[in-house]
């Protein structure tokens, strides 16, 4: 009972960024209403390192202790990561169109989410190369370790040292806080909205997956 | 109206979309648990 009041606070929730996003928050200088865009994407893009890096963690997990429920949430996590990595990748596209006139400017931030994505579409293509269940559980582990160390750089160091069209992060180093306070008040409760909206979605396919065919006898943590 | 509120409304109403499908998904999990 107490979980499905949390679903219906987050359903609330979410549709009061959404409203607070396009109706609360002033446009931004420069940008105007371009620039609502920043409550959705940004949030995408979070939720995918979030999910990359609870991939990792259940891969370390998996190495440590053998067990195939790890590999398999390992792989559940990095789906959902890949999905909104995608979703982050179109909707930082659509901006780019109205901003810059093209989707894809083989921009330093494009360029660097495309090796992002590649990386993790090289995971699951191991991931159905390999057909024993131990191996492949081992060999995507390390995977996924190895791809999470590439994550921070691509998202977040590359970008910023290379000249971009990209705009400023909200809090860079060089000009510190930038963003007026409304459009900071829905950003941080978007953030906490996908957050919540991820953490609902990889129980759901983790508990989907605990009920699938061959999967009896798994622990469900 | 403006796009502005079209905009709104459309991204309301995927979102309750995508909500109510969730939790459609969520209770047909919750039966088939019960049921193993």
């Amino acid at each position: 009972m107490g979980v499905l009041v949390l679903k219906i606070i987050l359903a609330f929730w979410m549709a009061l960024v959404t409203i607070g996003a396009f109706v609360y928050a002033p446009p931004a200088l420069g940008l105007g209403d371009l620039a609502r865009i920043i409550f959705f994407h940004v949030p995408l893009a979070w939720v995918s390192v979030l999910a990359y890096l609870v991939s990792m963690i259940y891969s370390i997990r998996y190495l440590k202790k053998g067990m195939m429920v790890d590999d398999r949430k390992a792989a559940l996590n990095a789906e959902i990561g890949l999905i909104f990595t995608v979703l982050a990748t179109i909707t930082g596209s659509i901006f780019a169109r109205f901003t810059w006139g093209m989707f894809w400017n083989w921009d330093p931030r494009e360029s660097s989410i495309f090796i992002l994505l590649l990386i993790y579409c090289a995971y699951f293509v191991l991931r159905s190369a390999v057909e024993d269940d131990t191996r492949r559980a081992r060999m995507a582990s390390v995977f996924s370790i190895i791809a999470f160390i590439s994550v921070p750089f691509l998202v977040f160091i590359i970008p910023r040292v290379y000249a971009t069209l990209h705009p400023d992060p909200i809090i860079s180093v060089e000009s510190g806080f930038q963003m007026d306070p409304k459009m900071f008040q829905v950003f941080m409760a978007s953030l906490v909205g996908f957050t919540g909206l991820y953490a609902w979605i990889a129980n759901i396919v983790s508990r989907l997956s605990a009920v699938a065919p061959g999967t009896e006898g798994e622990e469900n943590v | 109206m403006s796009d502005l509120y079209i905009v709104l409304i459309v991204a309301l109403i995927a979102w309750g979309g995508i909500f109510f499908y969730l939790l459609w998904i969520d209770l047909r999990i919750r039966k088939l648990e019960k049921k193993r």
